[in-house]
């Protein structure tokens, strides 16, 4: 059986561990925690006062402000609640493209998730994991128990990246699975149609889920820095092969690149959805750091 | 097109080199597995067909480098249409710089010897049925041969026989000359070629102006010729020249003692510690003088002479110097009198001794009378005569008329003085009581155009006691006539009391500009006015040389100042003795000699027999082939030798050349070609007959290729951005 030791080393363990994840926006949960619930409800922390409607119970109004004011005010308290996270893997074969670092970025991605899991999991927080090309391969549910997280890190290791993907409608297929609401984190290279891959995001939004995005590139696909003749074959679809000299290329390239990019964060921020990119030779282990730092100030 | 290099055209092959690398870089692509293949496909359906023309134009660029590389090797030849003048007939005009600078020789080989060797090379490699022509730039631009000639061989022939003369080199001139002698060539091809060692003084800014002038009348010739400046030689500095000899022009006598001042130049760069300088009298040494001449110094030697005979005297300054012995030496040939004829006119005799108007005029001009020969009175000798006696024989014979208180005289009598004057005759008027004011103006000043330099106005003074006195402005004197008196030692002329004198009047007309005033009194009014009158002097004074209106006679000063007053204008010399080279040597004899013929010696010893021409009431002898410098000695019928000397001119005693820079801006100035040997006038030759050789250009348009290749592909790569 993997252990997660396999993906993290203990120097990157004791990293995470030093951090605490304080999402944005707040999930549904079963346990008090960390979070916050934007479900008012009557725990521990008062939240406001609101005047008593016919059907709300008795034993909430506060009979102080009764006798203050003599009308009927209920009592509303905030509830604190554990972080309902998914990780939703990309498997297509694009993220089996390995530049000179030698990791692919499936490779990176799956350790980036098991770096998250570990990290949730240890915060009691619920993670769950979703795998898929075209269409959905494994669905693990969130759990927040310890040996979860051996259940998810067996399927990580397990799965393996080949053949297409269309992140657009794999998503519409994956909203009706996740019943509640809570945290989306993808990792993808998010290749393919923007229009629909954000249109598919603005489904999650809808079920009022906040959605992560940890954007995997390799450092060839920003730069191309290819020199001599090259023949690029596809790593989704084998026949598709060119022969060129990428040299005349690259500006006409770096200028489309950088098209799609701007589209992606646009949509994204147009959605209110964090897009962090990462490379598969930047340390995964500071790149989450620091995202998660991040999001703890803007939290 | 031809090519030099024929061998090397294979290099063309080249082209294919850049075509393989290419393709085998095609072959030898690397596989990746790519992601991102949608932003790679979008990239290549919109560019795929300009990368694709891109790449062809890059690879036709890379193509082309090594293929214009190996054509430029091959030193390719544009013939175009001029294949067809190959061995056209060519009308060639060679303008060779014969001056004495070209004399100068370095190891044995003047720089003359070179380039009448490469101008008779020149000549027979022209092609056949060519015509040609040498001008002589040191002799004004004279030619070789009367004519443009076919016959090459004789030309050839002609031109190396020449060697090089004592003239200046005069290259407008030449160019002047050089378009009237194209104008009877034949040819349709035209060149011009200038063989000169392009000394600096031939060249300065008003010679190029000219020479600019020249050049650009050439090029709107009806058939423009082709310019080639051939530099050739090489610079010699070291020349030493005896630039002038100075002595006094005024007439000499026997016995008088001359000083000769010998101004010497080192014009090169090295040292005469010990230089020689030997002063010769009709060829025989008389003194030798040894200076010291640093470079680049000049200095003057001082001789003196008295000569013991009358007649034509040669004197010489000889530096032992430098081989350019052209300007070595000095020559000046000096007439020595034992007599002076004057011919006094006495307006106003009379029988009592000093009471005649020129009885003090004839004893100062012979004080001595017929006594020993002594000093300057062995000299005049003064004959008297009625204005009623005065004839033009009298005249003829005589060095200076003297007018004195001549009332009138009749016209012929005034043509004999006139022609006498115009002759190189001197004439002294002094004026008296007696004379007709009215016909001096009229007949003698003729409004400027006749002998009198200002009319005789009205009388100023009085002659009563007590009256107003004047006398002659002390000055310092330019005239060689009065210049005696700016030594106080000699006495002065101010301290005479005049007591009645004529206002000298300016004249009209345009005889006024050959005027000058040779002393004024104190009453502003002028003394002495001379005037040059053909090539003779007058001088008019505004007093009597008689003690009737004046001490003067009575004066210390008056006897040097006749004396020197008649010297002065019996000093010219007509027609001059002392030439530059190329200058005529003209003697005027007798009318009756006219018919005979008069011998001439040359300097190289050669003689010739001149005829004597009748012009006007003279007989002329000419002659004005004096191109050799030197001693020239005319024996007159039935006279003694007359001595010319011919010096060549000091101009082209430096013999500094323009720089290669310098002559390269000239020829550039002037649209002018530019070689400096044999082998690259063939070239040039070959390129205007042939076509020209465009190897240079081929390379610039590699460095181009090269340039736009890499240009091409950074511009190619970015606007692949352009999607």
């Amino acid at each position: 059986m993997a252990h997660v030791s396999d993906f993290l080393t203990p120097a990157d363990l004791q990293k995470i561990s030093s951090l605490q994840i304080v999402a944005k926006q707040v999930v549904e949960g079963f346990c008090s925690g960390m979070h916050r619930s934007p479900h008012k409800g009557f725990s521990v922390e008062f939240k406001q006062h609101r005047q008593y409607v016919p059907g709300d119970e008795i034993r909430h109004i506060d009979w102080r402000v009764f006798g203050r004011s003599d009308r009927f005010y209920i009592r509303e308290y905030e509830e604190e609640t554990n972080l309902r996270a998914t990780l939703l893997l990309d498997l297509s074969g694009s993220m089996n493209y390995a530049g000179a670092s030698g990791v692919t970025k499936y490779q990176y991605a799956t350790r980036l998730a098991a770096c998250l899991s570990y990290l949730m999991v240890s915060q009691q927080d619920s993670v769950g994991l979703v795998t898929f090309d075209t269409k959905i391969r494994k669905y693990i549910p969130p759990r927040s128990r310890v040996s979860h997280l051996r259940v998810l890190i067996d399927e990580l290791q397990r799965s393996e990246p080949a053949g297409e993907t269309e992140l657009g409608d794999v998503f519409h297929d994956l909203v009706p699975k996740l019943h509640r609401r809570g945290l989306l984190i993808i990792l993808s290279d998010c290749f393919g149609n923007v229009p629909t891959l954000l249109k598919a995001l603005a489904h999650f939004r809808h079920a009022h889920h906040e959605i992560l995005i940890f954007q995997i590139w390799d450092r060839d696909e920003l730069e191309f820095p290819f020199k001599q003749w090259t023949q690029f074959e596809s790593l989704e679809q084998p026949a598709h092969k060119h022969l060129l000299d990428p040299a005349l290329l690259r500006e006409a390239y770096l200028r489309n690149l950088e098209a799609f990019r701007n589209e992606l964060v646009r949509g994204c921020r147009r959605h209110k959805i964090d897009l962090v990119p990462f490379t598969t030779d930047q340390p995964y282990a500071d790149a989450l750091s620091a995202y998660v730092s991040r999001r703890r100030v803007r939290g | 097109m031809t090519f030099l290099n024929l061998a090397l055209l294979g290099g063309l092959a080249a082209f294919a080199v850049p075509i393989l690398i290419h393709l085998f870089h095609k072959s030898r692509f690397r596989v990746v597995k790519w992601g991102a293949m949608h932003l790679l496909e979008e990239v290549l359906r919109t560019n795929r067909r300009r990368v694709k023309i891109e790449q062809w134009i890059l690879l036709a660029l890379r193509a082309a480098i090594p293929a214009v590389l190996a054509l430029c090797m091959a030193r390719p030849i544009w013939t175009g249409v001029q294949q067809l003048l190959g061995t056209a007939k060519t009308s060639t005009l060679i303008l060779l710089d014969d001056s004495y600078s070209m004399d100068a020789s370095r190891a044995g080989t003047s720089n003359f010897s070179l380039a009448r060797d490469e101008a008779a090379r020149l000549l027979n490699e022209l092609p056949r049925g060519s015509d040609a022509q040498v001008v002589l730039l040191g002799q004004g631009g004279a030619t070789l041969l009367d004519q443009p000639t076919y016959d090459l061989a004789r030309l050839t022939q002609a031109v190396g026989r020449v060697s090089a003369s004592a003239g200046v080199a005069r290259v407008p001139a030449a160019f002047d000359a050089a378009a009237g002698i194209l104008g009877q060539m034949h040819e349709p091809s035209r060149q011009i070629i200038l063989i000169s060692d392009f000394q600096r003084v031939s060249f300065e800014a008003t010679e190029d102006a000219l020479l600019g002038q020249t050049i650009e009348r050439l090029r709107h010739l009806p058939v423009a010729p082709q310019i080639t400046f051939w530099d050739v030689g090489g610079e010699v500095r070291d020349n030493v020249a005896v630039e002038s000899l100075d002595f006094s022009r005024l007439m000499i006598g026997v016995g008088q003692k001359i000083q000769i001042y010998a101004t010497v130049r080192n014009f090169g760069e090295a040292s005469y510690p010990d230089l020689r300088l030997y002063f010769k009298v009709d060829g025989k040494e008389k003194a030798v003088s040894q200076v010291k001449l640093g470079a680049g110094e000049r200095t003057q030697v001082l001789f003196s002479h008295a000569f013991e005979t009358a007649g034509s005297h040669v004197i010489e300054v000889f530096a032992d110097a430098d081989p350019l012995k052209a300007d070595n030496s000095f020559l000046a040939t000096i007439p020595v009198r034992d007599k002076l004829p004057v011919l006094l006119i006495n307006g106003d005799p009379h029988p009592d001794p000093l009471k005649g108007e020129t009885d003090f005029l004839e004893i100062a001009l012979q004080p001595y009378g017929s006594g020993g020969r002594v000093e300057l009175a062995d000299l005049i000798k003064t004959t008297v005569l009625s204005p009623e006696r005065l004839t033009a024989q009298a005249v003829a014979e005589s060095a200076v008329v003297i007018l004195a208180n001549v009332r009138k005289l009749s016209d012929e009598q005034v043509r004999a003085l006139e022609e006498f004057v115009r002759n190189g005759g001197g004439l002294l008027i002094f004026p008296g009581n007696r004379i007709d004011a009215g016909w001096y103006e009229s007949a003698l000043a003729r409004d400027g155009a006749g002998l009198l330099p200002m009319s005789y106005g009205a009388l100023a003074g009085d002659l009563k006691e007590g009256g107003p006195v004047t006398g002659v402005v002390s000055q310092r004197y330019e005239n060689p006539a009065l210049e005696l008196f700016n030594d106080p030692r000699n006495g002065s002329l101010a301290g005479a009391q005049i007591r009645m004198w004529f206002r000298l009047q300016e004249l009209g007309g345009a005889g006024t500009r050959e005027l000058t005033t040779l002393a004024r009194l104190e009453s502003g009014d002028a003394f002495l006015v001379e005037k040059s009158f053909g090539e003779g002097r007058v001088i008019a004074c505004a007093l009597p040389c008689d003690a009737d209106w004046s001490d003067l006679p009575t004066r210390p000063f008056y006897l040097p100042l006749m004396q020197r007053l008649s010297v002065y204008l019996a000093s010219t010399v007509f027609p001059p003795r002392n030439l530059d080279v190329g200058k005529p040597i003209v003697a005027l004899l007798n009318a009756n000699d006219a018919g005979k013929s008069a011998g001439l010696t040359l300097p190289d010893g050669t003689s010739t027999e001149l005829p004597v021409v009748k012009k006007g009431t003279r007989g002329v002898v000419e002659f004005t082939r004096t191109q050799q410098p030197g001693l020239y000695t005319l024996l007159p019928p039935g006279g003694s030798p007359l001595h010319y000397v011919v010096n060549a001119s000091r101009r082209e005693s430096d013999l500094a050349k323009l720089t290669a820079t310098e002559i390269a801006d000239l020829a550039k100035t002037h649209g002018a070609a530019l070689v400096r040997s044999g082998d690259e006038f063939k070239q040039l030759d070959r390129s205007r007959r042939f076509g020209m050789e465009f190897w240079r250009p081929l390379l610039w348009a590699v460095l181009a290729l090269l340039f736009a290749e890499m240009l091409l592909q950074q511009r190619f790569a970015r606007a692949g951005g352009r999607i």
